[in-house]
């Protein structure tokens, strides 16, 4: 975690400013390999200002999962059910408006209480009966998919979506694409919530420590069925952003999500064992995965050896590795330049 | 004479700056029975572990037969025939019992082909020769404690061991079983194998030993023979003589009763038919031995195991205290008694810890006020000289003391009404301990009612108002604050209807 005081050099090599580093040269790598001008003169490629927006809608559905995924994963929890929910939810929100005929706003609303729901169902299986977040939510991640292929037979797909609806997906609102304002405002939500409250700070007790916190009198169940009710939460507004991005709700929406969710996490530098990261680092890391991906889409064939989407794959995984690599490396050598100061080091408990 | 089967001369062993064994000397005949004694922290785990070779003395020799033994491991320790059983068997359940020895006694490659029979005939050879009716295609799970024992005594003797250490071997048997194992016991002393026998006990020592050895403060204050030693003697010999008289304790004027317990129990973890006082400005000591259910009482009133039998009063009133939220909304303040992994979470900044029990005090919207929240870890860190660099220091950083006064000012942060202390000053160095001390003094003085758990039974003297002396999960003995170490030690060891003078 970064201390209130640090020295300039440690803030410049912190995990954060190292992956903004890497954001900004993709970006400028991609702006001048992926922007080309075409026969009739008009710039095309990574660097038009369409493009860019297409990162950002792209990045938004991902980076609100990542956002859900961060309380949960610094209380040294995961969720691999946010995928599925979102694709139950936008299922969902197709039935409430179209086969029920409700309001948009109703059906909207209806569709957060079920993302709630499966949140609440996770929560009571993790909070309340203790069991293992990585088993519960594997179980959470085919039984939300399942059940949302069950509701459409598998083929059924919900499109011709009102226009103020498809306003959300695929316009834009003082000057940037919808749905970018929905995502900001649940990052700075949740960066208040993570970095600025106490429930945010009880959270990475937990992750640190959960018998800790228990001993510290914190409502350690408490707190951990409410992350992850947030984390269905969100999970049904990603479904919304979405179906109106893609005009049409299917039950395969938001399939594989959650592992580039839980990668944007732990690039980050959320650590995957709970208790540091922070929900500026989650937001690098979409952006480095985003921008990667559609980067890859605008390369000259040759580069990209005529498959974006593996490459992009590829790149992502060595990215992540190379991430870890680097965090681990650094901590070997930051132990072997610190001597054992007498008193720093933690006595070895004396014997009963 | 012939040399001893066993000889320590001088064995030092120290962990970071505590010195738990100063130069110890202790010798162990063939065909003996000696005892080993000492109060909870004496050195008698340590000087077991340096017997088997999973500690290395310091300094010091160790000779088997004369021979001594270098570079001493558990492994040559194992071939020299030093064995050791240990309170809790430690067999693997989902093995049978031939599986079990066999894992001991056979050595080899890995990949070698295992011969059943051989190991079926082997294994009922050893049990049989200790006359137990054993089958050894049984899954060792199934089998009772002191059948497990005895299975790991076959285990021993298999490996050809000629000293034996037993650990408290009779801690969880019924008295029927006890007298098996003792004369099982007296037939290997028969064949020459030498015992070492720890146990609290003091009637097993005097119904089994031929000698006994007790340690104190990691020295051996004398080896005896059995035959001319008296129970009241063993225990002047454990608590020390220095100790008879305590250090009068703060003049305090204690209230009324804040906390009352009636009868209270917990059967999951034995603790049972409680009954006591908490009065304001008191410090009502905790003393017993280890496994005596002291941590268990502090852990029901906490609620972290709630208690399901009894009652608990509050300012008279009945309360039920089902979890540690509770109890804090109560007053109630615990500090563990292990500090690196329930006291204090060492990953923490030192600030964040000392906020964490008073979240809503502290932070009432639920929003943090880093201004507040340094202003209040600087006056802790003040008031408890806390030695660390800034409030943001990471708390895993500071000192053992350092971190224990954390743990400490966490729950101070609560403004507390019933403070349990669970060895508040284990592991702590010197200047901490007396540091520590002197708070509780001051926190009685405020009105605090201490309730003040410890091993360290010059602690408990120096501290405590009344001492309340735990065994086998109950409180048999209240004993008032001017007791002596040996009336303490007594009632621990369960004798308390014979006071020592």
């Amino acid at each position: 975690m970064p201390s209130h005081r640090q020295r300039p050099a440690a803030f410049l090599l912190s995990h954060e400013m190292l992956l903004l580093y890497v954001v900004i040269a993709e970006w400028i790598f991609f702006y001048l390999a992926g922007t080309g001008v075409n026969r009739r003169g008009v710039v095309i490629g990574f660097g038009t200002l369409d493009r860019q927006f297409d990162v950002l809608r792209h990045s938004c559905e991902i980076g609100l999962l990542a956002l859900a995924l961060t309380p949960v994963i610094l209380t040294a929890g995961i969720d691999l059910s946010v995928g599925s929910l979102l694709g139950l939810c936008a299922v969902m929100f197709g039935v409430f408006w179209h086969d029920a005929g409700l309001p948009l706003v109703v059906a909207a609303l209806l569709t957060l209480g079920v993302g709630a729901l499966g949140g609440g169902l996770n929560a009571t299986l993790i909070a309340g009966l203790r069991l293992p977040p990585l088993i519960v939510t594997l179980g959470t991640y085919s039984l939300y998919r399942g059940l949302a292929e069950a509701i459409t037979r598998g083929s059924v797909t919900y499109t011709d979506f009102p226009p103020a609806f498809l306003f959300l997906g695929q316009e834009r609102w003082l000057g940037l694409p919808t749905q970018a304002w929905v995502f900001l405002g649940f990052a700075t939500v949740l960066w208040l919530l993570i970095h600025r409250t106490t429930l945010g700070r009880s959270c990475r007790a937990i992750g640190f420590a959960p018998e800790g916190a228990c001993f510290a009198g914190l409502p350690v169940g408490r707190h951990l069925a409410t992350f992850y009710v947030i984390a269905g939460s969100i999970s049904a507004v990603a479904a919304l952003v979405y179906t109106a991005r893609l005009g049409q709700a299917k039950a395969d929406a938001g399939n594989g999500y959650e592992l580039f969710a839980i990668t944007a996490v732990v690039l980050g530098g959320t650590s995957i064992f709970g208790g540091t990261g922070s929900v500026t680092g989650t937001l690098l890391g979409v952006a480095a995965i985003a921008i990667l991906k559609n980067g890859l889409a605008c390369l000259p064939a040759v580069m990209r050896l005529n498959a974006a989407e593996e490459m992009a794959g590829l790149m992502t995984g060595a990215l992540l590795l190379l991430a870890l690599t680097a965090g681990a490396v650094s901590r070997i050598w930051a132990s072997f330049r610190r001597p054992p100061a007498a008193g720093v080091q933690p006595s070895p408990s004396p014997p009963a | 004479m012939p040399a001893p089967l066993l000889e320590l001369r001088q064995i030092t062993k120290s962990f970071g700056g505590a010195r738990a064994l100063r130069g110890v000397d202790f010798d162990l005949r063939a065909g003996e029975i000696h005892a080993l004694l000492g109060e909870n922290g004496a050195g008698k785990s340590t000087l077991i572990k340096v017997i088997t070779g999973a500690h290395a003395a310091d300094a010091g020799t160790l000779a088997l037969e004369g021979a001594p033994l270098r570079h001493h491991q558990p492994a040559s320790a194992h071939a020299a025939g030093i064995a050791c059983i240990y309170q809790q068997p430690a067999l693997f359940p989902d093995l049978t019992v031939a599986e079990n020895i066999a894992l001991r006694l056979e050595s080899g490659s890995p990949w070698r082909r295992v011969d059943w029979r051989d190991r079926h005939a082997q294994a009922s050879r050893w049990l049989t020769r200790l006359g137990a009716h054993i089958d050894p295609g049984t899954e060792a799970g199934e089998l009772s404690m002191p059948e497990q024992q005895l299975v790991e005594i076959a285990c021993a003797l298999g490996a050809g061991a000629r000293v034996l250490l037993m650990d408290e071997p009779t801690a969880s048997l019924t008295p029927r079983e006890q007298e098996k194992l003792f004369s099982l016991i007296r037939d290997l002393r028969q064949t020459g194998v030498g015992i070492i026998y720890i146990s609290h006990r003091l009637e097993e020592i005097f119904a089994l030993a031929d000698r006994v050895t007790v340690l104190r403060d990691g020295a051996s204050v004398g080896t005896r023979s059995i035959s001319d030693v008296t129970e009241s003697e063993l225990i002047r010999m454990m608590v020390g003589r220095d100790l008879t008289s305590a250090p009068a304790p703060a003049e305090a004027r204690p209230g009324g009763a804040v906390l009352v317990l009636r009868g209270v129990g917990c059967s999951a973890t034995g603790v049972r038919d409680v009954s006591l006082e908490l009065r304001a400005g008191e410090v009502f000591g905790v003393a017993g031995l280890v496994g005596a259910g002291r941590t268990e009482l502090a852990r029901v009133l906490f609620g972290l195991t709630p208690a399901d039998a009894g009652e608990i009063l509050l300012d008279g009133r009945e309360v039920s205290i089902r979890s540690p939220r509770q109890a804090m909304a109560l007053g109630l303040a615990y500090v563990p008694e292990d500090r690196r992994r329930h006291g204090a979470i060492l990953e923490l900044p030192v600030s964040h810890n000392l906020t964490l029990a008073s979240h809503a005090r502290v932070f009432p919207r639920g929003w943090l006020r880093p201004q507040a929240e340094r202003e209040l870890a600087r006056r802790f860190i003040t008031q408890l000289s806390v030695r660390c660099s800034s409030p943001e220091e990471t708390t895993g950083a500071l000192s053992g003391g350092n971190q224990q006064k954390i743990a400490l000012a966490r729950w101070l942060a609560t403004c507390p009404r019933v403070l349990l202390l669970d060895e508040p000053t284990q592991g702590v160095d010197v200047g901490a301990k007396s540091e520590i001390h002197g708070l509780i003094r001051d926190l009685t003085r405020q009105g605090i009612a201490v309730l003040l758990i410890s091993s360290d039974l010059s602690e408990i003297l120096a501290l405590s108002d009344r001492i309340g002396v735990m065994r086998g999960g109950t409180l048999p003995a209240i004993l008032p604050g001017r007791s002596t170490a040996a009336e303490v030690m007594a009632a621990a060891l369960g004798q308390e209807e014979k006071r020592a003078p």
